[in-house]
C-alpha cells in the first residue's frame, strides 16, 4: 500500500507536485496518468525517499521509505532503466544490489531467468538493447520479491513484444496481491494494463476512478447531418438529448442512432448522415487534462 | 552495515576503472625507481663535493604524489560515476540511509587506499634501499630502517586520507571532472600558490595541507611546523571534514 498525503514538491520556482493525495491499494494495477511534466516521476521519487518533499509525505506500508531497514524486500522500483553502469554485467549489477539487502545469489539467477536475461547475464550492460535494459530494470525491481512495485513509464521505447511482456508481468504481479503503480502518458496503454487510474496534471490530482468508469464516462455521441438542423435539434432536445450544433451538423449525446433516426422520421426531418462516434480514450484524456496542458504551454512562453 | 559495505565492495570490484587506477601506481613506482637508479649511477661517478649536494634517491618522491592522486580519483569516482549514470538512485533505493551509504563507500575507499598506500610507500622504501645499497646519506634517503618505515607509514596514511577527501569532493560536486580538478587543486596547486603568494611562510602553509603533513606525522620532517601527534590529528581532521561535508550534502539535497 502506498499513501501520498498532501505532497508538494517545488524545485526553485517550479511546483512539480502540488498538494497531491492518493492511496494505491494492493491487488490491482493502478495507472498513474498525466501529460509530460505532470509530476509523475517526481511523485515516484518522493515515494522512494529520493527527493525530499517540500511539504506533505509519502508512505509505503505506513512508513517513510527511509525508515525501512532492507527496502528491496518491501518495495521494488523501475524508475529509469538506463541508470546502470554500462561496464558491469547484468549479473554483477544485480549481485551488488542483492548483497546490499542480504539477498542470495540463487535469487539473482532466478530473476535473471524470469526476465529472460539468463543467457545474457554475463555480458556488459553497455552492449544491451533498450529492451534488455528494461528487462534488467524489471529484474532489479522484483529482486527482493517486494509487495509494492513502482514502474515509471516502463513501456517507453519497447517493441510490441516487450510491451506485451511488461503488461502481462504487471497484471500477474497485481494478481498475486501486490500493489502495482505504473505511470504513463498514454491512456491507451493504461486501458490495457490498469484496473484503476489516477489522472494528474500540473502536479494535482484531476481524477481517480476505475478504468471501466473512465471509459464509460467518455462514451459515445452521434454525428447527425441534416438540411434542417435547427428543427431536428429542437426535437432532440425535447426528447432529452444534449445537442451541439455547428452549421448543418449536430453532435448528439444521450440518444442512440436508432432513437435519433426514429425521432427525425416522426418529425419529418430528412437526415443525410447518422454516425455513432465513441470518443477515444486519448480524447477523454485530453479533455481531462486539456486545461492543465494549455496552461503549461502558455506558461512556458512567458 | 555489513551488507552495504559488501555491496560497495562488489561495485568497486566489477568496474574496469578500479583496475586501471590501482594498477597505475605500479607505473609510478617503476618510474620513481628508474630515476633513483639514474641518480645513484650519477652519484657513483661524482666527486665528494658534488656528492654532498645530492638529494636522496627515493622512489617515493614520484610514486607517492601520483598514488595520492590515483586514490583521490578512486574515492571521487565511487560516487561521481553513480551520479553520471543515475545509478545513485538505485543505490539509495537499496540503502536509503544517506549516511549509511556514505559510510559504506568510505569504508571501502579507506581500506583500499590504506592497503594500496602502505604497499606503495613500503615498496618505494624497499626499492630505494635496494638501489642505493650501502651508500651513505645524502644519496641514501633514510638513515635507518625505522625512520624509513615511519616515513612510509606517514605517506601511506596520507594516501588513505586523500582517498576520503576525493570521496568528499565527489559527493559534494557530483561531477567526476569537477572532483578531479578540486583534488588536483588541493594536492598540487594550493601548495605552489601558497609559496607564490606568501614567500616567507608559504612553506609552512603547504606543510599543513593534506599532502604536506606526512613527513611531520612520521617525525622525519627537517623543519616541522607540527609535532607528529598534532600532524596526525590534522590529517584525521581533514578526513572527518571531508566526510561530514559529504554527509551534509547527501542528506540535504535530492538524489
Ligand atoms: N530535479 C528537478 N529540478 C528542477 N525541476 C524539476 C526536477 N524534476 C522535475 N522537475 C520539473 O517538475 C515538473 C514535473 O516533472 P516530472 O518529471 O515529475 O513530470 P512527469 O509527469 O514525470 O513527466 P514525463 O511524462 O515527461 O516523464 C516538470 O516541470 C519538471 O521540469
Ligand atoms: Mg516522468
Amino acid at each position: 500500500m502506498i499513501e501520498v498525503r498532501e505532497l508538494t514538491k517545488r524545485y526553485g520556482r517550479v511546483t512539480a507536485v502540488d498538494g497531491l493525495s492518493f492511496t494505491v491499494r494492493p491487488g490491482r494495477v493502478t495507472g498513474f496518468l498525466g501529460p509530460n511534466g505532470a509530476g509523475k516521476s517526481t511523485t515516484m521519487r518522493a515515494i522512494m525517499g529520493l527527493d525530499l518533499p517540500t511539504s506533505g509525505e509519502a508512505l509505503v506500508n505506513g512508513r517513510r521509505y527511509q525508515a525501512i531497514e532492507r527496502p528491496l524486500h518491501e518495495v521494488g522500483a523501475l524508475l529509469d532503466a538506463s541508470a546502470v553502469h554500462g561496464g558491469r554485467t547484468a549479473f554483477d549489477h544485480l549481485d551488488w544490489l542483492a548483497r546490499s539487502n542480504g539477498i542470495g545469489r540463487a535469487r539473482v539467477l532466478e530473476v535473471l531467468d524470469r526476465v529472460g536475461l539468463g543467457s545474457a547475464a554475463r555480458r556488459r550492460v553497455g552492449g544491451y538493447s533498450l529492451g534488455m535494459r528494461q528487462r534488467l530494470g524489471v529484474a532489479a525491481a522484483i529482486l527482493g520479491d517486494p509487495a509494492v512495485l513502482l514502474f515509471d513509464e516502463p513501456v517507453n521505447g519497447l517493441d510490441p513484444e516487450g510491451i506485451r511482456w511488461i503488461r502481462e508481468l504487471m497484471r500477474a504481479l497485481a494478481a498475486e496481491g501486490r500493489t502495482v503503480l505504473v505511470s504513463s502518458h498514454l491512456m491507451s496503454e493504461m486501458a490495457l494494463t490498469a484496473d484503476h487510474v489516477l489522472v494528474v496534471g500540473r502536479g494535482r490530482l484531476i481524477a481517480e476512478t476505475s478504468m471501466a468508469d473512465l471509459s464509460a464516462q467518455f462514451k459515445r455521441d452521434v454525428l447527425v447531418r441534416s438540411p434542417r438542423p435547427t428543427a431536428l435539434a429542437a426535437a432532440l432536445t425535447t426528447a432529452g438529448a444534449a445537442v451541439a450544433q455547428m452549421a448543418d451538423e449536430l453532435v448528439v449525446a444521450g440518444l442512440d442512432v436508432a432513437e435519433i433516426g426514429d425521432l427525425a422520421f416522426a418529425h419529418g426531418v430528412p437526415v443525410h448522415e447518422l454516425t455513432p462516434r465513441s470518443a477515444s480514450l486519448e480524447e477523454a484524456f485530453l479533455q481531462l487534462t486539456g486545461e492543465t496542458v494549455d496552461y503549461r504551454a502558455e506558461g512556458a512562453n512567458r | 552495515m555489513n551488507t552495504a559495505i559488501s555491496a560497495e565492495w562488489r561495485k568497486l570490484c566489477t568496474v574496469r576503472s578500479t583496475r586501471y587506477i590501482l594498477g597505475s601506481p605500479l607505473v609510478a613506482l617503476a618510474a620513481g625507481s628508474l630515476v633513483a637508479v639514474l641518480m645513484t649511477a650519477d652519484w657513483d661517478g661524482s666527486t665528494a663535493t658534488e656528492r654532498a649536494t645530492f638529494p636522496g634517491a627515493d622512489p617515493a618522491v614520484l610514486a607517492v604524489p601520483f598514488t595520492q592522486f590515483c586514490l583521490a580519483a578512486l574515492g571521487a569516482l565511487v560516487i561521481t560515476s553513480e551520479y553520471a549514470t543515475g545509478m545513485i538512485r538505485t543505490s539509495l533505493a537499496a540503502v536509503p540511509g544517506r549516511r549509511r551509504l556514505l559510510a559504506a563507500k568510505a569504508a571501502v575507499v579507506a581500506s583500499v587506499a590504506f592497503v594500496t598506500g602502505q604497499t606503495v610507500a613500503v615498496a618505494a622504501f624497499v626499492l630505494g634501499g635496494l638501489i642505493t645499497g650501502d651508500r651513505p646519506a645524502p644519496i641514501a634517503a633514510w638513515d635507518s630502517v625505522p625512520e624509513g618505515l615511519a616515513a612510509a607509514f606517514g605517506n601511506g596514511l596520507s594516501i588513505t586520507v586523500i582517498g576520503l577527501i576525493g570521496l568528499g569532493f565527489g559527493a559534494v560536486l557530483r561531477s567526476t571532472a569537477g572532483a578531479f580538478v578540486a583534488v588536483g587543486a588541493v594536492l598540487f596547486v594550493l601548495p605552489t600558490v601558497a609559496l607564490m603568494v606568501f614567500p616567507s611562510w608559504g612553506e609552512d602553509i603547504a606543510s599543513l595541507l593534506p599532502a604536506g603533513l606526512a613527513p611531520q606525522l612520521a617525525g622525519t620532517a627537517d623543519d616541522p611546523v607540527l609535532p607528529p601527534a598534532l600532524a596526525l590529528a590534522v590529517m584525521l581532521g581533514y578526513a572527518v571534514l571531508a566526510l561530514v561535508t559529504a554527509a551534509s550534502a547527501l542528506t540535504r539535497r535530492d538524489a
